[in-house]
């Protein structure tokens, strides 16, 4: 037993370390950094979608000295992001346009004064000469013959086609077959706080410091010393307290780079705070997907096989580090989820489009796939006359299986997907759902009940990401951690917490292992200069990697001190114990405490052979396979639609979860929450539209809705723990898993509300408007039986 | 550009100064007065993350201009360090994890204490309609509602009543 201080451990709703200074208005944001005669900064951007670019006026006196254009900016190298994958077409992304623009918003010129306001009015003297060319819109349309070229010397308008054909023609007899279309919209990750940057060169320190939020300071590091040609030693980023991410602060902007060149030649700080609409309609979007789908099943409900084309629609740019085809790419190995089928086809295209470039957010391609799979599931159960849980139990994973290699050869590494169902369908009472049907509503609302399961491949390593070759592969995820003189504890790591509370859950770790109070123990993230190298936070690796690296060195902690504490304690370094933060033996026992006085304070009392170390170390951890965890999670949710209206509510959400070992309950529970919130918006509300001149239509929160508290009810949330096999104490990354399964299982129980009408919907965001016109579908089709189903 | 002369109290301080009238209340503080806990999330009045409190009622920050608030008492996220509801909310949203990023936060404080000092005995529902002028991307507002709930109950079991004239009417 540890007594009190295991209750801080693994499995402890340890309350956050980092909570007490956000609610007293002192944290500190990008925006919040001020230093000596900082300036800020404001760009002119492109109004048009794609044009030809003749000239950049700027007023004569403020050229080169106010406002800079790209002829200004000697020695700045585009920003380009490659891929290793065969066939993948390079975009360079220069950091203010110089011959053309491919996107609204995209950077011609930059503006410095002593506020954001006056640096708007010299904006406002910069004038474009731009000759207007049609533009891509739609990534439908960027695929056809003849369509305008972004890109004019790749020929056509795809970064890169992905396929795989697994046995396909096998599939072809069987008696079920079943084609649909389904969209997803463009998003905004949208966290409350937008990109920031404030740049300073610190002459002491022959070095740029970059203040930039940020999920991934090191990956900026890398970008800014390639882009500018600088040393690593002459770049130092720092990103401080960060307003949320979800995917959106994993990028370098060019705005980034554009603010490190400036910094170092105008001889004080400057800043950029992106607006709301910049980064609605100019930084990166996500999640825009189009798929043609058919199902293969047998009329017993099991599956035989998925063919399927699908577009993604990635922008103009390929954005640093990801490039523009992780998601499209992604969706050919991810379709078939977490269900066991003998044929699979899927082939892809990464569209170019004159819009923003793309990132991967919460969830990445899983959002889209598990909408696309999961309604065909359900397709499926429909013609054949089976509820759709019993189509799901017959062709999911079975527990016995684990670990098993799915028809795209992914590992998953353990589980029970058929329990976590039907957990969740016993918690939604699927009977109960289906008299009330019957029943019918007073207030006239269609009732209609839907779920999803799907499987998130977490905290993958190097032998996932070698094969992509984006600019970023992970490898050995290191932590430093230390004791410090008097006896507590640093750790030192290179992701990023921005929400996920790792002040405290890799404190945790530590204490689990080591015994150290929670409260003595800082987790210092966030700055190249003090932290290993790391890809950052993204992929739900955080808790596996950097809280195995956090383990790994506090085991190693753990030897050094009972080495000197076996001195300590005259056991001859022989066998002694760590508990409780003492070290012990059958005799005695000596603090941690006294082992750092001794280290640090009276060395005069360490034998000649003392472990040199000390009591510190720097240690790399990865799982045993880096194939990646895998979690997964059912959801349930009842609707009600009313017809007229077209009004989608929420009247009961149920989450049955399997993360492995919980290090933080509570906080998986608020990251499970926050996920579907995001998950409902996908379903519901978020929709970045643009028109045919490729203009965005959604420049501020008025326009693109986020779900609010009235908009998003508090589910209930099971947790199964099923260890993973490969990670320290059965973690799985959970992060991005809430925001997946939501569009899904509304979209079914929408699906399965309008099914009396004879209405399906097969495109997300499910607004008034498309239940009005689906169902206004259903009715014409109903009218003239001869309309082809699936207009 | 012309300058307007403003004389008001921040968190209780007397606060004289001269802005342009295109500067908004969230710029000047945060700027000006370094008062950084006021956050400013979209500046066009949506996301409700500026929201402070002009004369004891909550409101926007990013449409106020600094130039309307002559004579006003402005009380900051910084000027609720010892307020009585304020310090009950801190520990409630800590204990039901009602703050991911923190970003919303400041302004989910001011509206939450509003809630608390404004409304008798409100259902779940209600308190979601009340603080629906604040957007959160973190939480899915489970803890934030929770929070405020519980904050609310406590005072009323304790046999605080609402206070008349306080807050939004």
């Amino acid at each position: 037993m540890k007594g009190e201080a295991k209750a801080q451990g693994i499995g402890a709703s340890v309350l956050r370390r980092e909570d007490d200074r956000l609610l007293r208005g002192r944290g500190q944001f990008v925006g919040d950094i001020k230093l000596a005669g900082l300036k800020d900064v404001a760009f002119v951007r492109s109004p048009l979608a794609h044009a030809r670019v003749h000239a950049v006026h700027v007023p004569e006196a403020e050229r080169g000295r106010r406002i800079f254009a790209a002829a200004d900016l000697d020695g700045v190298k585009p920003i380009v992001a490659i891929t290793a994958l065969a066939g993948f077409k390079v975009s360079e992304q220069p950091v203010l346009a110089v011959d053309k623009v491919r996107q609204v918003g995209e950077l011609m010129a930059m503006c410095v004064a002593d506020t954001r306001a006056q640096a708007e009015d010299l904006a406002a003297m910069v004038e474009l000469d731009l000759e207007e060319l049609p533009a891509v819109h739609d990534m439908v349309q960027a695929l056809e013959p003849g369509a305008p070229l972004l890109h004019e010397h790749w020929g056509d308008n795809v970064f890169l086609e992905s396929a795989m054909d697994v046995n396909i023609e096998a599939a072809f007899d069987a008696p079920v077959k079943i084609t649909r279309t389904v969209r997803t919209a463009r998003q905004s990750m949208a966290p409350m706080e937008g990109r920031g940057t404030v740049a300073v060169w610190d002459n002491r320190m022959e070095q740029l410091v970059l203040y930039t939020g940020s999920q991934m300071p090191h990956i900026v590091r890398n970008g800014i010393a390639e882009c500018l040609g600088l040393q690593q030693r002459q770049v130092r980023v720092i990103s401080p307290d960060v307003g949320g991410g979800f995917g959106y602060k994993g990028i370098l902007l060019p705005e980034d780079v554009c603010l490190a060149w400036l910094a170092m030649r105008c001889g004080h700080p400057v800043r950029w705070l992106e607006d709301r609409r910049e980064a609605l309609t100019a930084s990166a979007n996500c999640r825009e997907h189009y798929y043609n789908i058919t199902a293969y099943a047998d009329r017993d409900g099991r599956l035989r096989g998925i063919d399927c084309t699908a577009i993604v629609d990635s922008g103009a740019y390929s954005s640093y580090p990801f490039s523009a085809c992780l998601e499209a790419a992604q969706v050919v190995s991810i379709l078939p989820g977490p269900y066991d089928f003998p044929s699979y086809r899927c082939k892809t295209w990464s569209a170019a489009t004159n819009k923003c470039p793309i990132l991967p957010y919460r969830g990445v391609a899983r959002t889209g796939v598990c909408y696309t799979m999961e309604l065909m599931i359900d397709a499926i159960a429909r013609e054949v006359g089976m509820e759709p849980y019993e189509v799901r139990l017959k062709n999911l994973v079975q527990p016995e299986q684990m670990p098993f290699d799915n028809i795209t050869r992914k590992h998953f590494d353990s589980g029970d997907y058929p329990e976590a169902l039907r957990r969740a369908m016993a918690a939604i009472d699927l009977p109960a759902i289906r008299a009330r049907q019957q029943r019918g509503e007073p207030d006239g609302r269609l009732i209609g009940v839907g779920h999803s399961i799907y499987c998130e491949q977490a905290a993958h390593g190097t032998s996932v990401y070698a094969g992509w070759g984006i600019p970023m592969v992970p490898g050995h995820e290191q932590a430093t951690v230390r004791v410090t003189p008097d006896g507590g504890l640093e750790i030192r790591v290179g992701v990023h917490s921005h929400g996920q509370g790792m002040e405290t859950t890799l404190a945790q770790v530590a204490n689990e292992i080591l015994g150290i109070p929670v409260d003595r123990i800082k987790v210092v993230h966030g700055d190249t200069e003090y932290t290993p190298y790391s890809t950052g936070s993204w992929g739900s690796r955080c808790a596996v990697m950097a809280g195995g690296a956090v383990a790994t060195a506090s085991r190693e902690i753990a030897k050094l001190v009972k080495g000197i504490g076996s001195h300590l304690l005259q056991a001859g370094g022989g066998d002694v114990d760590l508990v409780d933060g003492k070290v012990v033996t059958a005799t005695g026992s000596v603090t941690i405490e006294e082992v750092a006085h001794t280290w640090y304070r009276r060395p005069q009392d360490l034998p000649a052979g003392i472990d040199p170390r000390g009591l510190e170390t720097t240690i790399g951890f990865k799982p045993v396979r880096d194939s990646g965890t895998f979690s997964y999670a059912a959801h349930a949710v009842v609707v009600a639609v009313d017809p007229e209206a077209g009004d989608i509510e929420l009247l009961n959400y149920v989450i049955v979860e399997d993360g492995g070992k919980l290090i933080n309950p509570m906080v998986v529970d608020g990251q499970v929450y926050g996920g579907l919130a995001q998950g409902i918006g996908t379903a519901l509300y978020e929709e970045m539209n643009y028109d045919s001149s490729g203009q965005p239509l959604a420049s501020t929160l008025a326009d693109y809705m986020l779900p609010g508290p009235t908009e998003v009810p508090a589910p209930a949330i099971d947790h199964m723990e099923t260890l993973s096999p490969y990670t320290e104490f059965g973690v799985k990354g959970i992060g991005e898993g809430g925001a997946i399964a939501p569009p899904a299982a509304i979209g079914n129980a929408v699906n399965d509300a309008l099914r009396p009408l004879g209405a399906e919907l097969y495109q997300s965001p499910m607004t008034p408007r498309r239940v009005l016109e689906a169902i206004r579908a259903a009715r014409q089709r109903a009218a003239s039986p001869t309309v082809a189903e699936g207009a | 550009m012309s300058m307007t002369h403003i004389a008001l109290t921040v968190n209780g301080s007397p606060v004289a100064g001269t802005v342009e009238p295109r500067t908004n209340l969230a710029d000047f503080l945060r700027e000006t007065h370094n008062l950084t806990g006021t956050h400013i999330g979209c500046e066009h009045g949506v996301c409700g993350a500026c929201t402070l409190l002009i004369d004891g009622v909550p409101a926007r920050s990013c449409i106020t201009y600094a130039a309307a608030c002559e004579g006003a008492a402005i009380t900051t996220v910084e000027g609720l360090d010892n307020d009585e509801v304020a310090t009950e909310l801190r520990a409630a949203f800590t204990r039901e994890h009602a703050l991911q990023c923190g970003y919303c936060t400041p302004g989910m404080l001011a509206s939450a204490r509003d809630v608390v000092l404004r409304m008798d005995d409100p259902s779940e529902y209600d308190v979601r309609v009340a603080m629906s002028g604040n957007l959160c991307r973190c939480t899915g507002y489970v803890g934030i509602i929770r929070a405020t709930m519980s904050v609310l109950q406590a005072r009323r079991a304790r046999g605080i009543g609402p206070l008349n004239g306080a807050g939004r009417e």
